[in-house]
């Protein structure tokens, strides 16, 4: 899509500064890895055909380059709040309803990104003891994972604050209805 | 009763199909309360996951999980063909088509509403998503369509339905989900959707005649282009016509795989980008962040869809359902029929993507099970092209269309009402549309079967 962002302006305060900017990069980085991924099947695809002599280990590399692009897509897409919700049925609602809608979501993936760190912590050991190498090059899986991690930390830095984002929304509507009484 | 294999549950109060049932129920709900689809999911999923495998089998499950789903290699098509159409996006293609379709069929009547359709068709043969396609057609072509005095309602219904060409002929993100889920080969899938996508702009171009045959007041003639602007105009856009043969064509003929070919389109647009469309560092930067957010967004959907669907494995619904259907005496085509509607309905709140790996995992034991006289793999490429087109249609209708919201953004004087009016006479091509490849089974896979060979 042409412009980015869709209004949800960039958060003001120094934590949300901080944490946008570490998801920025990130994402960056995550893009440039593409970027690398494209040149590196045209290479192996010229390869291929004009001397017969694709890349070793392209496919699997793909893979590779891919999970960490993705890793590093993921706090980029929480912290512009782009992962797509179904509005359909709360359009009703008050703004404070939704706000508290939105830190149950966001509450429920903190969950999930603990407990999905917590295990790929073990697993990212069990690599590094089995010593799982690529089929066709000698390149160990572990060795990406603590990039991996890295972003799974960040990530679940930037849910925590979409949450007290979410809570702070709440009071602040509460705080306002206190005053002005125009809630719906 | 148990088969064997399957983790034994340490829950016997619930039979596992209750469960699975019960899953769909508070998914449903979860998605209702504004949580994010991949989040809801994952929360059902990891919770039914737990219910009937066990903690144990769980933990050792998503020990892994995580890691081999996003490092799947034929899943990085995905992120590749994302960077290919944001680069596109930034080529000033569309300009360039745009233009080449308005020298050549401008000055008749309805003629710039049919180049935009036309627009449309050519950018979405290398640009696989929708919304990009209605956004980028709408900014150039919509400025031209008022100023030729174009009725609102007819000139963004037009762009609007234009844009859905974007993923209805292949290169399609959704195409691409789809198959990695009834394991579906994508290029296999891509060739059965060209003729159903071409059908499809050839089906609006078609409205665009005739609705201005009954009012010639929405859409005027512009005036005629002079022969030696018109063949430049047409030179122009030989950059589009080149990657979509190097690409596609490539992809089409087996050449090079999907995942290669994005790689190579992603550098192509690149390329054309900053040569041709001015693409410097900040444009580069931005295309990239647009695709970590489309990349993230839909990797947490295929995570949580990849949980729930272990989940759903598990409960045997799946297989249930399918039984029943297949026991139940229905005719398959009552079924389909059945199937189409709740997709139209679903396209109503949800977005196409998350409508895929919500259903197809119980849609599609389903539709293998009752007989529609096809073997299996061509009915997963006939069943695969029939729901991408019935869940795009979601995407113009109320209260939801995506595509009405991105266009009608871009002209802020009609009003929403009308660009909905506007996209009425087109539904009705698409609705025909559906009939057609429904009962045409060949209209998707003569094109599948002819490369094969």
């Amino acid at each position: 899509m042409p412009q980015a962002s869709n209004g949800d302006a960039r958060p003001a305060d120094r934590v949300g500064r901080a944490l946008y900017r570490v998801s920025d990069i990130l994402a960056v980085i995550g893009g440039l890895l593409c970027c690398v991924m494209a040149t590196l099947v045209t290479v192996s695809v010229t390869g291929r055909y004009l001397f017969a002599s694709p890349v070793p280990g392209d496919y699997d590399l793909l893979g590779i380059l891919g999970g960490c692009a993705i890793f590093a897509f993921l706090p980029y897409c929480q912290i512009k709040r782009g992962n797509i919700v179904v509005d359909f049925f709360t359009t009703g609602v008050s703004p404070r309803g939704r706000s508290m809608l939105d830190g149950i979501g966001s509450a429920l993936y903190l969950f999930i990104a603990v407990l999905f760190t917590w295990r790929l912590y073990f697993g990212a050991i069990e690599l590094y003891e089995t010593s799982e190498v690529l089929a066709v090059i000698n390149f160990y899986r572990w060795w990406t994972l603590p990039f991996s991690l890295f972003c799974m930390v960040v990530l679940i830095a930037v849910i925590a604050y979409s949450f007290f984002r979410d809570i702070g929304d709440v009071r602040n509507a509460d705080a306002a209805a206190g005053k002005t009484n125009r809630g719906e | 009763m148990q088969p064997p294999g399957k983790p034994t549950g340490a829950n016997d109060l619930m039979s596992d199909l209750a469960i699975g049932g019960a899953g769909f129920g508070a998914l449903f709900i979860l998605i209702a309360f504004r949580v994010p689809i991949g989040v809801a999911m994952l929360s059902v999923g990891l919770a039914g996951y737990i219910t009937i495998a066990g903690p144990i089998a769980m933990m050792s499950f998503l020990k892994t999980e995580m890691y081999w789903r996003f490092s799947a290699p034929h899943l990085a098509v995905i992120p590749l063909f994302l960077l290919m159409g944001h680069f596109a996006a930034r080529a000033g293609i569309t300009a360039s088509l745009f233009r080449a379709a308005a020298a050549w069929i401008g000055h008749h009547r309805g003629g710039l509403a049919m180049a935009s359709v036309g627009g449309c068709a050519a950018f979405a043969t290398i640009s696989g998503s929708s919304l990009a396609t209605a956004a980028m057609m709408g900014q150039v072509a919509l400025p031209e369509l008022r100023r030729y005095k174009y009725s609102g309602a007819f000139a963004t219904g037009a762009l609007a339905a234009g844009g859905t060409l974007g993923i209805l002929i292949p290169p399609s993100i959704v195409l691409i989900i789809y198959a990695v889920m009834v394991e579906a080969s994508i290029v296999s899938l891509f060739q059965a959707g060209f003729l159903p996508g071409i059908l499809a702009a050839a089906g609006y171009i078609v409205v665009i005649a005739i609705v201005v045959r009954i009012d010639p007041s929405a859409g005027p003639a512009a005036p005629r282009t002079a022969w030696p602007e018109r063949w430049r105009a047409l030179r122009d856009i030989w950059t589009v016509l080149l990657i979509f043969l190097v690409v596609m064509g490539g992809i089409y003929l087996g050449v090079f795989s999907p995942t290669e070919g994005a790689g190579v389109g992603a550098l192509a647009t690149f390329l054309v980008a900053v040569t041709y469309g001015g693409m410097r560092w900040a444009g580069f930067v931005d295309a990239l962040r647009e695709t970590a957010s489309t990349s993230a967004m839909i990797f947490l959907i295929l995570l949580g869809a990849g949980v729930f669907n272990a989940f759903l494995g598990f409960s045997e619904l799946p297989l249930a359902t399918a039984d029943f259907f297949s026991k139940s005496g229905l005719s398959p085509y009552v079924v389909l029929f059945g199937m189409i509607v709740l997709y139209l309905v679903l396209g109503c709140i949800m977005d196409s993507l998350a409508m895929i790996l919500i259903t197809i995992p119980i849609f599609w034991p389903v539709i293998l099970a009752l007989d529609f006289g096809l073997q299996p793999d061509d009915l997963k490429l006939w069943f695969g092209i029939i729901t991408l087109m019935v869940v795009e249609i979601g995407l113009i209708t109320p209260p939801v269309g995506l595509n009405v919201f991105v266009i009608n953004s871009l002209a802020k004087d009609v009003p929403m009402l009308d660009t909905f009016r506007g996209v009425v006479p087109f539904l009705l091509s698409d609705a025909v549309r559906v009939a057609l490849v429904v009962l045409l089974p060949p209209l998707s896979l003569f094109l599948p079967h002819l490369l094969a060979n």
